[in-house]
Order: structure tokens, then C-alpha cells, then sequence
């Protein structure tokens, strides 16, 4: 017995060590990502119109990445032509944008990434880009056509999202109860609700509409409005208002509008 | 760092730890479940590898070599998400269990066939000797003396099995690590969600390592053991 908890002491002692090790990070400063001549970013690359990975160009396009592209041009003061050749993008999802964002593996995500109290207490966000609502996508053959068909069933989300909690509210509203089921990428949520396994398939309508295929049908319900930003890690202040300053100019001289016309966003 | 060592993040886990015993209880449930299965099944074409039959014998090759040569998560995934476009659909329990199961059965078949295999083919002559039939041959005289052989690996096997349903996450299976990357992701305190996931299977698979270990020392020993007490009946 003895001689395990000497073991396991040293086991202990080893783990301390190796996460002091980690602790030797080198500041995160707007220096950094200059001297390094790139801006990594996080982003979609399954959602249309937000940050989708065209197959045919290899290249990702979307509105998200096009606010990517004028932070870099802001950061390194070059034209936007120039911005992105200094642009390294990283597809994330829910489950890997935050963990990459505090590791430092990407300086900023734009990401569909939706702003909420609990998330500012983790990461700093800038001023919302976008609004969106929450919907349901169902199969046409199942018979569901309005909110009310939806007691009991199964409803397959993205892990880490807020359309849980989004849905759970809306529905405890009209007396209807249902359970979930996370998954990590929506691709494996459209695939849940194709062979059955859900009955479901809930994100924000925006990207709901790039999965809606001719077996699909999407409900008329929207709730709970949804603010995307541009989330930046909690300690880099210096980033954070630069990011946020750059949103809030795209918002007042317009700028942002003709990109949302661009993608035939609201 | 700061993230780690968190308090208000370690006791929000220590909050909504009902969670992760939820997905305990499954991953338990499933591992146990799973195992039953996997020896059962295992034992049959273990033995079915070693008859002299050789129909019997490629059978038991396909399905092993089958098994071993296809990863658990493309059965799994088939089951779970194949299996309901030819009209069949099992539940993700099912899905777990029959997962780790099948897969392991492959496993455990060829640390039995290896078992069998290691007992001195004298033995089987002298059974024969005897007047044993086969079944009996297998049943009074190698199978016992395998079985110190068999054993260790055997632990092992039920540790690897009971890390392998954290595949049940990726299909939404409500196991350990669902539960973990839920609750992980849905506060964004992903240290703390994914260092007890590790610690909760640590916890179930230690004590089987412990005993494997505990099994190899004592089939070291036995053969000194055996000797003196026939002596004495002999005697």
C-alpha cells in the first residue's frame, strides 16, 4: 500500500510539473500576429454564405471570412487584396473553436459564433455582425409541419451550441417536452435526421438553409434571435478592440450591409 | 493556467457531476453488457479456431480477421447509422453493446485459440489415451490449463473494452464522454470536463489493471503448486 502512494505522489508531482511547464506562454499582443505577418483565424468551413470551404476553389468564402480579411487589412494596414495572402484559416467547430482560441492556435474566431453571459466570462467578443433566429429542419415524410407535431421527439443539435437551451425555452413555452441529441459537426446531425436517429435537425435558419435539401422541409418557426461576434481570447484586450473597432466602422459606413447583400443575408 | 485551477469552474463540475454519473452508469452498463457478449462469443470461435473441422476453422478466420481489420468506429457508425436504411434500427444502447461486443469477441477469440494452442500437445494424446472424447478433452484438460494463460490477456481485453465505448460519444450514445463534451462544450470549461472524463475511466480501468498484473504473477507461480499436491496424493 505503502508503495502505492509513493507512486502515485510522484505520478502527481510529475502532472504539477509538466502544467507549470505550459504556463511559460509568451504574451499575446498585436506585435505578435505582426511580426508573425499572419492572422489565424477560426472559421466555418459547412456553413454557406458564413465561412464555407468552396470544393471547386479550394477557397473559403462567406461573410465571415470577408470580415476576416478586413481585420487583417486593418492590423497590418495593406489593402484587402493584400490581407489575404497574410490570412491562415483554420475550420473549427463548436467543440474546437473555444479550446484553439485559448491555446493560441488561432487569434480570432468568426465562426458563427453566437455571443452569450456565460461565453463573455471565457472570451472576450466583439459588437454582433449578424442576427439570426433558431429553426427546425425536418424530413418531408415524417409528417411534422408545425411546432405542435414535435412532443416527444428527439431533436439532434451541435455540441456546445445554444440552440438547447434556445429550443428547450421555446417549446416549454407551448407546453411541448422533447429530448436531445449533441453531435459534434453538423454534417453528423444531417445524417442523424436522414437514417432516423433524431427527428430533428435545430441550428440557426442560416445555416439550417444550407443543409435543406428536396427530402427536407423548414418549419416557419423562428425564436430566439442569435448575435454572432467575433470572439478573441479573454486576456487579449489589445486584439479585442481592435477587432471590435474594425466591426463597429463596417457597420457605420456600410460596408457590412454590401457583404450581407453579397450572400443574400438580411 | 488560471483556467485550470478555476475554483468556480471545479465547482460548477462538482454541480452538475449528476451529469457525468449518468454517462458512468451507461459506459458501466454497456461495458458489462458488452463483455458478456464478447466472452461468450469469443469462447465459441476461440475453441471453433482449434477443431479440426476446417469449415468450422475459416469460419471462426473470417469473422476474426474481419473485426480486427476494421475499425470500431466505421462498425459502430454502420450500425448506428447503416443498419436504419435496410429498415433496422437499435437503439444507441444496443449499438454500444453489440459495438464493443462484436469487435472484442474477435479479440478475445484469438487470446483463447492462443491459449488453447500453448497447452502441450502431449496432453490432448494423453487425454486420448484416456479414453476422453473431444469435448471432454477440452473441457477436463486444456481449457483448465489454458485458462492461466488466457487470463491476463483477458483483463486486458476487458480494460481495452471498457476505453472503447467512449466510441458511443460520436453517435450521441450518452456515455462518459458524451456527457463530458457536453457539458464541456456547453460551458466552455473544457479542462475541467475532459480531465474528469479521463479520471472517471481511470477509475474503472485501474483496478482491472491492477488485477492483471495480480494474474500474470500467479500464472508464474502455479506450476510449482500443482506438483507438490499431487505428490501428496500420490503418496
Amino acid at each position: 500500500m505503502k508503495h502505492i502512494t509513493k507512486k502515485l505522489l510522484s505520478l502527481i508531482l510529475i502532472t504539477l510539473l509538466l502544467f507549470s511547464l505550459n504556463g511559460c506562454e509568451k504574451k499575446d499582443t498585436i506585435a505578435t500576429i505582426k511580426s508573425a505577418e499572419v492572422l489565424k483565424v477560426g472559421c466555418k468551413q459547412d456553413v454557406l454564405n458564413f465561412g464555407y470551404l468552396n470544393p471547386d476553389t479550394n477557397q473559403y468564402e462567406g461573410l465571415e471570412i470577408n470580415i476576416a480579411y478586413e481585420i487583417a487589412a486593418k492590423i497590418f494596414d495593406c489593402s484587402l487584396e493584400e490581407a489575404k495572402n497574410k490570412e491562415e484559416f483554420t475550420a473549427v467547430n463548436a467543440t474546437t473553436r473555444g479550446p484553439l482560441l485559448d491555446n493560441g492556435d488561432i487569434d480570432v474566431v468568426l465562426a458563427t459564433f453566437t455571443i452569450t453571459e456565460e461565453r463573455k466570462e471565457s472570451w472576450n467578443f466583439s459588437t454582433s455582425y449578424y442576427t439570426d433566429a433558431v429553426g427546425f429542419l425536418v424530413l418531408k415524410d415524417s409528417g411534422i409541419t408545425a411546432a405542435n407535431d414535435l412532443d416527444g421527439k428527439i431533436i439532434g443539435v451541435s455540441n456546445a451550441s445554444t440552440t438547447k437551451d434556445a429550443v428547450t425555452e421555446y417549446l416549454t413555452e407551448k407546453n411541448i417536452s422533447v429530448s436531445f441529441k449533441e453531435f459534434d459537426t453538423y454534417p453528423s446531425v444531417k445524417v442523424a435526421l436522414s437514417s432516423g436517429n433524431v427527428d430533428v435537425f435545430s441550428v440557426d435558419r442560416g445555416i439550417l438553409s444550407s443543409y435543406a435539401d428536396d427530402t427536407t422541409l423548414l418549419l416557419e418557426d423562428r425564436f430566439k434571435e442569435q448575435d454572432y461576434g467575433a470572439a478573441t481570447k479573454l486576456e487579449n484586450k489589445e486584439l479585442t478592440e481592435l477587432v471590435d473597432g474594425v466591426i463597429k466602422d463596417m457597420i457605420a459606413d456600410g460596408r457590412l450591409n454590401t457583404y450581407k447583400e453579397q450572400y443574400n443575408l438580411q | 493556467m488560471s483556467k485550470l485551477f478555476d475554483a468556480r469552474r471545479w465547482l460548477r463540475l462538482i454541480g452538475d457531476f449528476d451529469q457525468f454519473l449518468l454517462g458512468m452508469k451507461t459506459t458501466l452498463l454497456v461495458a458489462l453488457l458488452g463483455l458478456l457478449i464478447a466472452l461468450g462469443l469469443g469462447l465459441i470461435l476461440g475453441i471453433l479456431s482449434c477443431v479440426k473441422l476446417y469449415g468450422f476453422r475459416l469460419l471462426a478466420r473470417i469473422y476474426v480477421e474481419f473485426f480486427q481489420n476494421t475499425p470500431l468506429v466505421v462498425q459502430v457508425f454502420f450500425y448506428s447509422f447503416g443498419l436504419p436504411f435496410l429498415g433496422i434500427r437499435l437503439p444507441d444502447f444496443m449499438v454500444g453493446v453489440v459495438g464493443v461486443g462484436l469487435y472484442h469477441a474477435a479479440y478475445i477469440a484469438e487470446v483463447i485459440r492462443s491459449g488453447i494452442e500453448a497447452v502441450a500437445k502431449g496432453q490432448v494424446e494423453a487425454a486420448k489415451s484416456q479414453g476422453f472424447h473431444s469435448m471432454q478433452t477440452m473441457r477436463y484438460i486444456i481449457l483448465p490449463q489454458s485458462l492461466k494463460v488466457i487470463l491476463p490477456p483477458l483483463t486486458n481485453q476487458a480494460m481495452n473494452l471498457v476505453k472503447n465505448t467512449s466510441v458511443l460519444s460520436m453517435i450521441a450514445g450518452m456515455d462518459i464522454m458524451y456527457y463530458a463534451k457536453s457539458w464541456a462544450g456547453n460551458n466552455g470549461f473544457f479542462y475541467q470536463g475532459y480531465l474528469t472524463a479521463g479520471l472517471l475511466y481511470f477509475l474503472l480501468c485501474f483496478p482491472l489493471a491492477r488485477l492483471t498484473a495480480k494474474l500474470e504473477n500467479k500464472a508464474r507461480q502455479l506450476p510449482t503448486v500443482t506438483t507438490l499436491r499431487m505428490m501428496e496424493v500420490d503418496s
